[in-house]
């Protein structure tokens, strides 16, 4: 009877070299490595499902507070300055802080833990790690703000509907502000992905990702010297603005153009990845 | 295989590991003794790529580990149970590193059944035992069939049960002509499973060549005899220049003559014996003498603790 040979699958436990499979590293597979390490923890999941919750929320509240605006006589003259596609990306901010987070847990998430040097072990060479990390985030986040934009889109309709303020599809004003959405969500995760790799300390990165994102604009905008008012120009939020606003609306201190702000936020995904990777070579693990 | 040539390792002024060479040969299980401190873990860690050394070179299977094209079908390594994000299942975690070579999914089966790990592999690692945590380890290091094998403290943490595993599973990988390289603060444990020693001490090597051959070539061999005539023997044997002592009433120990030659004199003499056993020392008493001067942080005997309390008493 030849149904007794076994299929060639099963082999016993010991033999261990399968000579017909092709298991050698490739980028392919550790940036399948990758995706599997992402997704096989809850707090991507959290991260991701806050990221769009939170967008939506933040965005629906934004639109809601028009009839607020509108029933004020000094504010209803600026709804007509205001551009449908800046209300649907309203909660870009939060979106900006759940998403560094993530990108700072990819990186110090394994050095806390000790996986690391299995990661290393793996992949001695080191650098190709960073680089599938960097894509998986990109292609991540890039599908969330996408998810969460459209959502926004879809609960802001009736009301913005109301206002005059549905964005047109086929304005320009419209994607430069929901694609730069996505593009600053990007650079934020890259820069934390970056800045941990450096700091290698969860705490560390997440405390510079919230005072360069978030606080810092704020805090000096206290201080009115010329080249303190200057700086603060040039950090995310402000830059960001170059981009993120449909109309030509001032920034304090220097106005950016579109294309400067584009700029200026690479940078800030572009430096720290660069630092990391020559820290990555350079250090023990 | 692994060979290290001069490999040095400097922490600011402090050298872990001191211009050491050697080299492990295939098909046999090679085990890696040192105090707390020694260097032992540096070593490895340089070995896998991890450190970088601050000179010397160490290659692995002929090349330095971080050139391997497929590094996990080269080498597999446990260094330390715990290089797992806690929050992953068993599964998971490893399937994470047999994408990066493109392993299949039932190899990453295989290794779970191999290692006992059926049962908790959808678990999170977090909730892992010590025990749990060096078998998910193991299975981590066996994952690419590697060549050979660097593992640091296999048996910490896993029951009797556990323990002869390994020893089986490492003689087994050995027989099948690969290289084991592997650290244990077990010494009877060591004494079992390895067939070369590699023990270093203060970032230097102290001892290097076969199990025995070590052993012997500090403790010297030594003889037990006991005899209604202990006294009597004691004094033919001293007359002789030989080196006697008598631990209990009818009872020597006897260094440099083996057990024949004082079989022999006894018989001369008319001697009764009622033991004649030559004895060697045991893996652990060679590995306390050869690394005495070594220990970087020793244990202060209790003896002096209880002299100093009494002092400050008064």
């Amino acid at each position: 009877m030849t149904t007794l040979a076994s299929p060639p699958e099963i082999t016993a436990p010991t033999t261990l070299v399968r000579p017909g499979h092709p298991t050698h590293g490739s980028f392919a597979g550790l940036m399948r490595g990758e995706w599997i390490k992402l997704l096989s923890l809850r707090s991507t999941w959290w991260t991701l499902a806050s990221t769009v919750v939170l967008m939506t929320l933040v965005s629906f509240a934004a639109a809601m507070s028009l009839d607020a605006m509108a029933a004020d006589p000094l504010m209803a003259p600026a709804i007509a300055d205001l551009h449908g596609a800046e209300v649907i990306s309203g909660g870009f901010q939060i979106g900006m802080l759940t998403i560094a987070v993530l990108g700072a847990l990819f990186i110090t998430g394994e050095y806390s833990t000790g996986m690391i040097r299995s990661t290393f072990a793996a992949v001695p060479t080191r650098l190709p790690v960073l680089a599938a990390k960097a894509v998986a985030l990109v292609v991540l986040t890039t599908v969330v703000t996408a998810v969460g934009v459209t959502l926004s889109y879809l609960v802001t309709m009736p009301q913005l509907a109301g206002y005059d303020l549905v964005p047109a599809l086929d304005d320009p004003g419209t994607w430069r502000v929901l694609a730069g959405t996505a593009y600053f969500l990007v650079a934020a995760a890259l820069f934390t992905l970056g800045i941990g790799t450096l700091l290698r300390s969860t705490a560390g990165t997440v405390t510079v990702a919230l005072a360069v994102l978030l606080l810092l604009p704020g805090v000096l905008s206290f201080i009115s010297l010329d080249w303190v008012e200057t700086l603060v120009g040039y950090l995310p939020l402000p830059a960001s603005s170059a981009f993120l606003t449909a109309g030509d609306t001032d920034v304090r201190g220097v106005a950016l153009t579109a294309g400067e702000g584009i700029a200026v936020i690479a940078a800030y995904a572009v430096v720290p990845m660069v630092a990391a990777a020559v820290a990555l070579r350079r250090r023990d693990a | 295989m692994i060979e290290a040539r001069e490999l040095t390792k400097r922490y600011g002024g402090t050298t872990a590991v001191d211009a050491i060479s050697f080299s492990i040969a295939p098909g046999s299980v090679t085990g890696f003794l040192g105090p707390n401190g020694a260097g032992k873990s540096t070593t490895m860690r340089m070995i896998m790529g991890l450190d970088r050394p601050t000179s010397g070179t160490v290659t692995v299977n002929g090349k330095p580990y971080d050139r391997h094209r497929s590094p996990l079908r080269e080498v597999g390594a446990l260094l330390d149970a715990k290089a797992v994000h806690p929050g992953r299942s068993a599964r998971s975690h490893l399937r994470t590193m047999a994408a990066t070579h493109n392993i299949p999914a039932a190899r990453v089966d295989e290794v779970i059944e191999m290692t006992g790990l059926g049962g908790v592999a959808g678990k999170r690692v977090g909730g892992f035992s010590l025990g749990m945590g060096q078998r998910l380890g193991i299975a981590a290091a066996l994952l690419g069939d590697p060549r050979t094998l660097i593992l640091d403290e296999p048996v910490n943490g896993l029951d009797p049960e556990g323990v002869q595993w390994v020893r089986r599973l490492v003689r087994g990988l050995a027989a099948e002509g690969r290289t084991v390289f592997l650290s244990s603060h077990l010494m009877s444990e060591m004494a079992q499973t390895a067939d070369q020693l590699l023990v270093i001490g203060r970032g230097r090597i102290i001892a290097a060549g076969p199990v025995q051959q070590v052993i012997d070539s500090v403790s010297g061999g030594g003889v037990r005899v006991r005899s209604p005539h202990a006294t009597e023997l004691a004094r033919l044997l001293a007359a002789d220049g030989v080196a006697v002592a008598s631990p209990e009433a009818s009872t020597l120990e006897i260094r440099g003559v083996s057990a024949d030659a004082v079989g022999e004199l006894a018989f001369a003499h008319g001697l009764l014996l009622h033991e004649l056993s030559p004895r060697s020392a045991s893996l652990e008493e060679a590995y306390m003498s050869l690394t005495q001067d070594a220990v970087e942080y020793r244990s202060e005997p209790a003896a002096a603790r209880t002299t100093t309390e009494k002092g400050s008493i008064r």
